[in-house]
């Protein structure tokens, strides 16, 4: 029984993050089509502010804000860099310039930082551990789940009952007939990206909060995870995206229970070898995206 | 059919040029050059294969590259190296050492043996999905050889493979690379996929299965990379999956991003102003940091300006330096301008 | 009130619209004719600021909008129904309402008021006011794609070929809305292939061939016009 709980806590901790970032990756996409192949190094920004905050000797709260916000503008200044440039071109133009984007990115902070791991500070509660039921686990990953659940069901608001909430649904159906109503393509576009850079900066206190320390490549596990939870949950629709995060999750947590301990590190592997499955039988993804009839 | 031959003319005859100029001027730094350039117009046409004619961007490339260099690696490396090598290596191949020519070919067929196996599901996704999940199986390449390491070494350097690659080797297979995609482009494959990508349902109306003609060009495409891995294996004689990741993958696909993904001409001028500019840049952070310039080590001052160069390149001309037509076709066009002119 | 002078539109090497000069005055139903593939749908996306213009003028009440993107359009009164009939089909026929008014969206009770009046204006709509827009048959999609131009209380409306694909019954009912609207003030730019139907409605009319303007007139006189069939059978 308590294997089972904690599998079960396991799974939900890990799929709320797994969820947030499908959901920042997702956003972009359903409105712009668009790949953001430099939404890894969001994360990777949120940790370095982080790091370089860390001196002033602020509250963790305060510097984790910091980090948020960075995180928010280094999304939109991916727009203006490797998106606004290209939009009107070819799709592949869009997914080459954010690869670079994300290339630049890395290597500014191994540049202008360090190629070392640098220490990222965490609050004290992150590391402290709780028991539930006869089962002892870090308060972190009840703090991922409270995260979680707290920002699927603001966005889950947003999207619903807000005006530019049913305006970023609307252009992720039809973008030009949403701007025929009046809908301004600037401000959905910019706070699509901005969304997305919150996302991304609260998931990277979650994320980096499991190892303590950034390096320029932290941003790759999660915009893999991020790309297939999307993939996987059908690429256009923002439930599927959470539901892809979860399902994600519980194939990662159940390899983690159950392969014997040489295979282990081919986990990865074995997941993705999983999904290219999934994928053999519904290439369109697991949840049907808004019916448009085009070419995703 | 003219424009085609022209086109081959010139390419190979750039590359023919390469190879005489570098011998003639005998500096050993040059035909190290030009050697790596030969084997990045190997991968970079091989990336052509499949990019340019389906339109999906396949970041599971270098991955290939990996499985041909691996492949060869423990069929060539000399059976007394193996022991020190990959101590860990199945009875069954340590006993095998095979010709490098013949390991290089074997590098190739196994590379497009895994890629007709593992890839044919992402042929039937939409464009971005089949990005990502080729994205996905680059990971699970690099995954796999830093782990199998009875037959990998794992992450650790794999030494000891017999240099058998040289300017000769590498500009032949250069050269039958050009000529391979280039027929490929104009074959009855080649020519229904580039139909399929402006409209699918009058390229299906003819007869083409589309994931059945993507499927051909990744394979093929795969083949190329098999091949450049093993002979850039044999070249540098060792090597640790760490080669076959992201970096690579990003210098490889700014060379056919700014040399223009569509045509053969664009993958071998991209090939080339890429590497130029790689190796200056190197060069150049190698100087600034002899002179000590800063503090710190200057690391990835070329990536950089590599990315600056590929959004600019996509932001102005979006389909590369050669855009649409090979340079075989560009030459005609002017000539008979001319004639109609004159 | 519109002004459209030397109009030029290209889809990369093919031109689609080849100076083309139209005019409407305030209150008038204009309709614009011919035949698949003339160019009609073009121009129209074209003054809706859809589409840009490779060469020409666009005047509105005399200020130039020609590149003028389609959210400033809105801005400036001019309401459009493309002729793809883009609902939002997952968001509701309520949803795709308040969308419509989404430049008016201060204004609460405006808003309120105008969405109960498209709703008494079609009450089929009412019916179906929480169902995705994309449960709704085609005829019922285009009096939504019509009522939600209106919400924003446009003073000139584009519509694009609001017949296309409905059946005949159906076809009158819109060509009814269509001329209460007229009486209502509204200018209007119709574009239509069931060239009686527009007739019917219009006081003058265009009608354009392989993307030039091969005819102008009030509406009796093209309706008389025994070439009409030649111009478009023969493109």
């Amino acid at each position: 029984m308590t294997t089972f709980l904690q599998f079960v806590i396991d799974v939900l901790s890990l799929g709320g993050a797994y969820a947030l970032m499908a959901l920042g990756l997702v956003i972009v996409y359903g409105i712009l089509r668009l790949v953001n192949f430099a939404y890894g190094e969001l994360i990777m920004v949120a940790g370095y502010s982080m790091y370089l905050v860390n001196p002033s000797g602020l509250p963790w709260l305060a510097m984790a804000a910091v980090a948020v916000l960075m995180a928010v503008l280094a999304g939109i200044a991916t727009d203006y860099v490797a998106f606004r440039p290209v939009r009107a071109k070819s799709v592949t133009a869009v997914l080459i310039t954010s690869f670079a984007f994300s290339t630049l990115l890395q290597n500014a902070a191994l540049l202008f930082i360090s190629p070392r791991p640098r220490n990222v500070p965490l609050p004290e509660i992150f590391s402290e551990t709780v028991e539930i039921a006869g089962v002892i686990t870090p308060a972190r990953n009840l703090i991922t789940i409270a995260a979680a659940v707290v920002l699927l069901t603001l966005f889950s608001w947003l999207m619903r009952r807000s005006v530019l909430g049913i305006a970023m649904r609307a252009a992720a159906t039809n973008f030009t007939m949403a701007r025929m109503l009046g809908v301004p393509a600037n401000l959905i576009i910019s706070s699509a990206f901005a969304i997305s850079g919150l996302l991304a900066g609260v998931v990277s206190l979650l994320w980096i909060g499991r190892i303590g320390a950034v390096v320029p490549g932290i941003g790759l596990e999660p915009l893999l995870i991020a790309f297939i939870a999307t993939v996987i949950g059908g690429m256009r629709s923002l439930q599927g995206a959470v539901l892809g995060g979860f399902l994600l999750a519980f194939m990662d947590t159940t390899l983690n229970f159950t392969l014997p301990q040489d295979l282990l590190k081919f986990r990865d592997a074995f997941t993705f070898s999983l999904v290219i499955l999934i994928l053999l039988w519904r290439p369109q993804g697991l949840v049907s995206g808004p019916a448009s009839g085009r070419r995703t | 059919m003219l424009r085609n031959l022209t086109t081959v003319a010139i390419l190979v005859g750039l590359i023919l040029g390469l190879v005489v100029v570098t011998n003639l001027l005998g500096v050993r730094l040059f035909d190290r050059l030009a050697t790596n350039l030969c084997i990045a117009l190997v991968l970079v046409l091989g990336l052509q294969v499949f990019m340019g004619n389906s339109g999906i961007l396949s970041f599971a490339h270098i991955g290939f590259m990996g499985i041909g260099a691996y492949t060869s690696a423990v069929l060539t490396i000399p059976t007394q190296m193996k022991g020190m090598s990959l101590p860990d290596l199945y009875p069954v191949l340590a006993a095998v050492e095979v010709s490098p020519y013949l390991g290089i070919l074997l590098g190739g067929l196994a590379a497009a043996a895994v890629a007709a196996v593992v890839s044919y599901p992402l042929m039937r996704l939409s464009d971005a999905a089949a990005v990502i999940t080729s994205f996905a199986l680059l990971v699970v390449l690099h995954t796999v050889m830093t782990h199998w390491s009875a037959v990998t070494n794992g992450p650790r350097t794999l030494f000891g493979l017999p240099k058998a690659t040289d300017l000769p080797l590498a500009a032949g297979a250069a050269m039958l690379a050009v000529v391979a995609a280039l027929a490929f482009k104009e074959s009855r494959v080649g020519l229904l996929l580039r139909s399929s990508r402006d409209d699918e349902v009058a390229a299906g109306a003819m007869g083409a299965h589309i994931p059945r003609l993507r499927w051909q060009a990744f394979v093929l495409s795969a083949l190329f990379a098999g091949i450049g891995g093993a002979l850039w294996g044999h070249f540098i004689t060792s090597f640790s999956p760490k080669a076959f990741f992201l970096k690579e993958t990003f210098v490889i696909l700014s060379m056919l991003v700014i040399g223009g993904a569509n045509t053969v001409t664009g993958a071998v001028v991209g090939a080339m102003i890429v590497t130029v500019a790689f190796e200056s840049l190197r060069a150049l952070e190698a100087a600034i940091n002899q002179a000590e310039m800063f503090t710190e080590q200057v690391v990835g001052l070329t990536e950089i300006v590599l990315a600056l160069a590929m959004i600019a390149v996509l932001a102005l001309r979006p389909g590369g330096l050669f855009a649409t037509h090979e340079i075989g076709a560009l030459l005609n066009r002017r000539a008979r301008k001319k004639r109609e002119d004159g | 009130m519109l002004e459209v002078s030397g109009l030029q539109v290209d889809y990369g090497a093919i031109r689609a619209v080849h100076d083309v000069s139209l005019n409407l005055a305030e209150g008038e139903l204009v309709t614009l004719l011919g035949a698949n593939g003339a160019g009609k749908s073009s121009t129209l996306m074209c003054i809706a600021g859809a589409l840009p213009a490779t060469a020409g003028t666009i005047r509105l009440e005399g200020a130039d909008v020609t590149s003028a993107r389609p959210e400033a359009m809105v801005r400036k009164g001019v309401a459009t129904v493309p002729e793809t009939r883009d609902v939002f089909p997952d968001l509701t026929v309520g949803e795709n309402l308040q969308l419509g008014a989404y430049t008016r969206r201060k204004d609460a009770a405006g808003v309120a008021e105008d969405r109960a009046r498209m709703f008494e204006m079609f009450p089929v709509l009412a019916e179906r006011g929480g169902q995705p827009a994309g449960t709704l048959s085609g005829g019922e999609q285009q009096m939504l794609v019509i009522a939600r131009a209106m919400m924003s209380r446009p003073r000139f409306l584009l519509l694009d070929e609001p017949s296309l694909g409905l059946a005949p019954t159906i076809v009158d009912q819109i060509f009814d809305m269509i001329a209460t609207l007229k009486r209502s003030g509204l200018t209007i730019l119709l574009v239509e292939q069931n060239a009686s139907k527009a007739l019917a409605v219009a006081d003058r009319a265009y009608v354009m061939r392989l993307g030039k303007i091969e005819a102008e007139g009030t509406a009796s006189e093209i309706a008389a016009a025994t070439d009409l069939k030649a111009l478009y059978l023969a493109g």
